[in-house]
């Protein structure tokens, strides 16, 4: 294709949310761990519990107030397990604590079983709070965590929408602009026009081959002119459309009889794969033969003389659809045209759909000719791809038009 | 031979000069200009032309108002009306011989040949 194409886009309806940094805070990390934290986890418990038990044996027992240290490797357990944890680690703690029972009876500490029974049922109670507070808190990371992640998407989602507003209304005011920017020079190309015709007449007798020449490339000047003015218009009001069930092979055919022309001049050969029997589609016939002879010419235009150019349509069902990530999904009828031509340089690809822009050489395009038909198969609810061919030269071009409904 | 008496009505006084040119350098038309909408009317009561060439979108009196009037007047009903117009497009004009909706319409810029045809068409009406 020499000119404006559009690469097909593979956007994730849900773009990820952003990193959030959450994966660097230590809590989250040792928040319910597994495998070999879970292990550090365990072994650094059962080390403080056995730590604070020595501390309790050493400094007197079981009445001293180093023994509510026990509480804090408690806790840890419950908050890294959860409530079992919590009630394991409690056990433990209340296990560790029970030799020293002798010895506070020894020292005559109020140490009895019954006391010691009590001890291990608060840590039992303690363990269990503590992972009860902790699942509720762990409950209240994870929503919050969805939250955040919805927040993101939304926010991608408002970003991705307020782009395609900005777009369409550049894309308005360009419109706008178009057409008042065409009424205002095709009122003095007139002028010149009729000039080129006044002179064409008056040096007709004349042997003045120079000025004849002359005259002949202002004529010329003004028709390029005037293509530009037309593109404009046509980008101009390419929102109003006549939609009506269309076969779109017929009018595939009658596009491709005003293009045969130029087709044998470069000596292209024409290779049809038309499905039969497709569904109808609902089309403003002339808009979607502007588009299809823009596509057609372009292709024709990137192979200079000789080439082959495919016109293939096929029905792509649902399921194909969707998995192509086309949006609306659903049954489509799709035209495919390509060419053995130069391609399309891969940093021009995002641009092809762009106002003004076209790789063809300066003079022979507008630029306008792939903004124009991207306008208008958007307002059909179709989509328009460009890529380029894979493992052979040339581009392909891929519109998909929606089914009409059928009754 | 009659020269046929063309009125030709835009605001763009290098284009009126043009069509004056052009036209009587054919040696078949008698040409006069006015390059407003507000004094179409008056002109073409006393200038009687068989054929008005008018532009469409004129500052002040539009050329579709110029002619309603001239459509309301009796003795200047009769007067067929090409419009010459930025808005169309060649495309739109030439598969139906420049007839929109029943109105004749010449896409600018227009060629001396297909202006001159569709004058003789209109004036052969």
């Amino acid at each position: 294709m020499a000119s404006d194409i559009n690469p097909p886009k593979n956007e994730e309806p849900h773009p990820k949310p952003a990193a959030t940094g959450e994966e660097k805070n230590w809590v989250s990390r040792w928040r319910e761990p597994t495998g070999s934290r879970a292990v550090l986890l365990s072994l650094l418990i059962i080390v403080l519990i056995a730590a604070i038990g020595t501390l309790v044996y050493e400094t007197g027992g079981t009445g001293f107030a180093w023994v509510h240290l026990m509480y804090l490797p408690i806790i840890l357990a419950a908050a890294g397990f959860g409530i079992y944890g919590g009630i394991a680690a409690a056990l433990m703690a209340g296990l560790v604590l029970g030799p020293y029972m002798p010895m506070d009876v020894v020292k005559g500490l109020a140490q009895t079983m019954s006391n010691w029974m009590f001890r291990i049922g608060f840590f039992l109670l303690v363990g269990a709070f503590s992972g009860l507070i902790s699942k509720f808190l762990n409950g209240q990371i994870d929503r919050l965590k969805e939250t955040h992640e919805n927040l993101l998407r939304t926010h991608e989602e408002l970003k991705s929408a307020q782009m395609k507003l900005i777009q369409t209304a550049k894309l308005e005011s360009i419109g706008r602009l178009a057409a008042g920017v065409a009424h205002e020079v095709k009122n003095p190309l007139a002028v010149v026009q009729l000039g080129v015709d006044y002179l064409t007449g008056a040096l007709k007798d004349e042997a003045k081959p120079d000025c004849n020449e002359t005259v002949q490339e202002m004529g010329d000047a003004v028709r390029r002119a005037d293509s530009v003015i037309k593109g404009l218009l046509d980008f101009s009001r390419s929102e109003q459309l006549s939609l009506l069930p269309q076969d779109l092979n017929a009018v595939i055919e009658e596009s491709l009889l005003l293009v045969r022309h130029e087709l044998t001049q470069h000596q292209i050969a024409l290779e049809k794969q038309l499905a039969g029997q497709i569904p109808q589609v609902r089309l403003d016939r002339n808009k979607i033969k502007q588009v299809f002879i823009n596509v057609f010419m372009n292709a024709i235009q990137a192979m200079g003389d000789r080439g082959n150019l495919s016109v293939k349509t096929f029905v792509q069902r649902s399921a194909a659809a969707d998995a192509a990530g086309q949006n609306p999904p659903g049954e489509r009828v799709v035209l495919e045209v390509a060419d053995t031509g130069t391609g399309i340089p891969e940093d021009k690809l995002d641009k092809l759909f762009d106002p003004f822009f076209t790789t063809k050489p300066i003079g022979s395009g507008t630029g306008l000719g792939l903004s124009v038909s991207r306008n208008i198969i958007e307002l059909h609810q179709a989509t328009i791809t460009i890529a380029n061919r894979k493992g052979i030269r040339g581009a392909i071009v891929t519109i998909a038009f929606p089914v009409s409904e059928r009754d | 031979m009659t020269k046929k008496k063309i009125l030709v009505v835009d605001d763009e006084v290098g284009l009126t000069r043009m069509l004056k040119r052009n036209l009587e350098a054919t040696g078949r038309y008698d040409v006069r200009t006015e390059n407003a909408g507000a004094v179409a009317v008056a002109a073409a009561r006393e200038f009687q032309p068989d054929l008005i060439l008018l532009d469409v979108m004129m500052p002040g009196i539009s050329g579709d108002e110029v002619a309603a009037q001239l459509k309301e007047d009796k003795k200047l009903n009769h007067i067929p009306i090409v419009f010459l117009s930025a808005i169309v497009k060649k495309e739109e004009t030439e598969p139906t011989g420049g007839n929109i909706g029943g109105l004749t319409f010449l896409a600018k810029p227009v060629k001396l040949d297909d202006l001159i045809t569709c004058i003789e068409n209109r004036l052969g009406k």
